[in-house]
């Protein structure tokens, strides 16, 4: 073979680009393979289709909120005319003011917070250190810990609600309390602590602190299970060179493991931290008396806005969502700058069901 | 003697690498009970005694005594269960409507969720914002504010409405609904499938919402699920000239399986703490009337029982056809 190929001709030189002469398909040509023909329909279709059907479902996502946004910047005149649809007629910031002035909103928000944090930071850890145990050891039953781990998180605790209510109402452990103050059946002339057979714990922290540090709380058996799949993922090799070089167990946990899960403990911790924020169900079981204000106290109708009139009955929903959009806003906050982890710590889990 | 010695010392460090590997495993299971030490107290402390007097408390009735200092059970056989059955007006009524509406609901939740994973799954522009969006009710609606959304569908109706002014209020109710029965029972006229399946197929739609805001952790459990395949089984299947139809029922729906039994329990589990369950909300109403709380344990007891009966039952089946990828 004759090597007939010529030096290209070039058209343009610069420091960085060249640019070459050479024999090329027409433009119009070049476009037509590649857009006319089956395949790209087909991708085209299922592109369109794909997009549809996902804008549409994050349509029906976000639109509650919009009409929540929009709904709280309405005056009560908004409410009885028909001409106003989303954006409000008469804005005003009245509903904001005087939720926050009248339902106690920034007193909600501390004791929350409080609540909220140290629950969620406590079963974050907690529940790595159940899962980081249940994946890493070798120990007898172990797999036994793990079912009774599961067993904890089907039986939902609404069915458990009167039994934890009365279990922290007369908080004793394994019956000693009751021993102490004579109300046990086998020493009843003991009475060390004057008569008190039990301690009442509801209207405090202690009840959910108790839980959460015990991996009790709410969908707890869902963070030990995800805990534990990442745990099984980390080689075991970390462990054993730190073991060589001296480390504690305990020091490993805290030195090297604890790091490394840090994507993973962050999702957990925003659930925890969530859920616990927008909870009812153990607020209202544990917290029985209103002077303790939590984020359920702040749904109320603020007495500066409530009115009689004919649309009276939207503008209050109003005022309840609005309440929410308050309640949420910090969450919000938390969820711009978290979601990407909480992603990421999911799909890193590699769970599987084995 | 320098070989006795040699033999001595093989001897001693046989015998202390042995006594090593003893202690080592010892450490190792001592390191297991120490990290799971939480659980265990909590379980044995906390978790079963409620258990158990959560049963005691639906077979007695509760006395307080000394100013409600301290209480007492006082035995009364069944006599809950009968009431709760037999005497209670609505709460046999409820439990069954309840039970009917879980086991239309829990179908539409995994398939939807599973859909919607496969598409997040997919690479595509924006996908990270889809991704944020769909995971918002995770985090945002839960608790309080479904129980505000759940109690104001008007506010809701009242916006979405797009004809203004001139509507009544039997137009009103037509334009709230996504989709209307008729439109879905015409499509369906032609396909002899039946109108049992076009009122589930638009009564779903309508509740889209509901259904949306429930599926949020299991896209996400099914998205972990999906990321785990590896993508030389998807590759291998592409050059073997599958279709994408083919790739999911024949790769992505067996590797996907357990992940359908887990979701399919915890939508189930899920269901008990949601604002949307009327037996749940009915056994709290019942717990809130005096002298009544008691009864309201044997509701709640019915309730999962049965429920969770039939989940097992349905989980041993599903397991049958259940496909365990065979790891290293």
């Amino acid at each position: 073979m004759n090597n007939t190929q010529t030096e290209p001709k070039v058209k343009k030189e610069t420091k960085n680009t060249i640019k070459v002469e050479f024999d090329r398909t027409p433009f119009w040509q070049r476009m037509k393979a590649k857009f006319v023909n089956k395949n790209f329909f087909i991708k085209l279709i299922w592109a369109i289709f794909r997009y549809v059907i996902l804008i549409g479902i994050a349509y029906i996502i976000l639109f509650p909120f919009f009409t929540k946004v929009s709904s709280s910047f309405m005056g009560p005149e908004d409410f009885v005319d028909a001409t106003v649809k989303l954006i409000p007629k008469n804005f005003t910031l009245d509903t904001y003011k005087y939720i926050f002035l009248e339902n106690k909103y920034m007193q909600a928000v501390g004791n929350t917070m409080i609540l909220s944090i140290s629950a969620a930071l406590l079963q974050t850890f907690v529940c790595a250190m159940i899962g980081y145990g249940l994946a890493k050891f070798k120990f007898k039953g172990n797999k036994i810990l793990f079912l009774l781990v599961i067993f904890s998180m089907i039986i939902p605790h609404q069915t458990l609600q009167l039994s934890l209510f009365m279990k922290f109402r007369y908080f004793d452990i394994l019956g000693i309390i009751q021993l102490l103050g004579g109300g046990s059946q086998w020493l009843p002339q003991l009475n060390v602590t004057g008569g008190v057979t039990s301690i009442n714990l509801t209207n405090t922290y202690i009840p959910l602190a108790l839980l959460s540090a015990t991996g009790l709380a709410f969908k707890n058996g869902l963070y030990i299970f995800m805990m534990r799949q990442f745990y099984r993922g980390v080689p075991n090799e970390l462990e054993e060179s730190a073991y060589i070089d001296g480390s504690g167990i305990f020091k490993t946990f805290l030195k090297i493991i604890l790091p490394l899960s840090v994507p993973m403990m962050i999702t957990i911790f925003l659930f925890a931290f969530s859920w616990q924020w927008t909870d009812t169900f153990y607020t209202s079981l544990f917290f029985t008396r209103t002077s303790m204000v939590l984020m359920k106290n702040v749904i109320a109708i603020p007495e500066s806005l409530n009115i009689t009139y004919a649309g009276s009955s939207m503008y209050n929903a109003a005022i309840r969502n609005t309440c929410g959009l308050m309640i949420i806003a910090p969450l919000v906050v938390i969820y711009l700058f978290c979601q990407r982890y909480l992603i990421q710590g999911i799909e890193r889990s590699g769970m599987t069901a084995d | 003697m320098n070989k006795e010695a040699d033999v001595k010392l093989v001897q001693n460090t046989a015998n202390k690498k042995r006594r090593k590997v003893h202690s080592l495993e010892k450490k190792t299971a001592r390191g297991g009970y120490l990290f799971t030490l939480p659980f265990i107290i909590g379980f044995i402390v906390i978790y079963l005694p409620v258990v158990f007097e959560s049963f005691l408390y639906s077979v007695t009735t509760i006395e307080r005594i000394n100013a409600g200092e301290s209480y007492q059970l006082v035995w009364a056989g069944l006599a809950n269960y009968r009431e709760a059955l037999f005497s209670d007006p609505n709460y046999s009524q409820i439990l069954t409507a309840g039970l009917r509406q879980l086991v239309l609901d829990v179908p539409a939740i995994l398939i939807f969720s599973l859909f919607i994973a496969v598409l997040l799954n997919q690479k595509m522009v924006g996908r990270a914002a889809f991704r944020a969006i769909f995971f918002v009710p995770v985090i945002l609606s839960t608790g309080l504010i479904s129980q505000i959304d759940y109690s104001n569908t008007s506010l809701m109706t009242y916006m979405s409405d797009t004809e203004g002014i001139g509507t009544n209020a039997a137009q009103t109710t037509s334009v709230a609904e996504i989709v209307s029965a008729m439109d879905i029972e015409y499509l369906f006229a032609n396909m002899k499938i039946g109108g049992g399946m076009a009122k589930y197929v638009s009564s779903i739609l309508n509740n889209i919402y509901n259904i949306v805001n429930r599926s949020g952790v299991q896209m996400l459990i099914f998205l972990a699920g999906l990321q785990s395949i590896s993508p030389a089984i998807y590759e291998s299947c592409n050059v073997e000239g599958a279709s994408a139809w083919e790739t999911f029922w024949k790769i992505t729906f067996p590797m996907i399986s357990p992940m359908i039994l887990v979701n399919f329990i915890y939508t189930i589990i899920d269901a008990f703490t949601s604002s949307t369950n009327s037996v749940m909300s009915y056994i709290n109403q019942v717990y809130g009337e005096a002298g009544k709380d008691t009864l309201s344990v044997a509701m709640a007891w019915i309730y999962f029982a049965i429920v969770i009966v039939a989940v097992l039952i349905a989980a041993a089946l599903m397991s049958a056809f259940v496909f365990y990828q065979r790891r290293d």
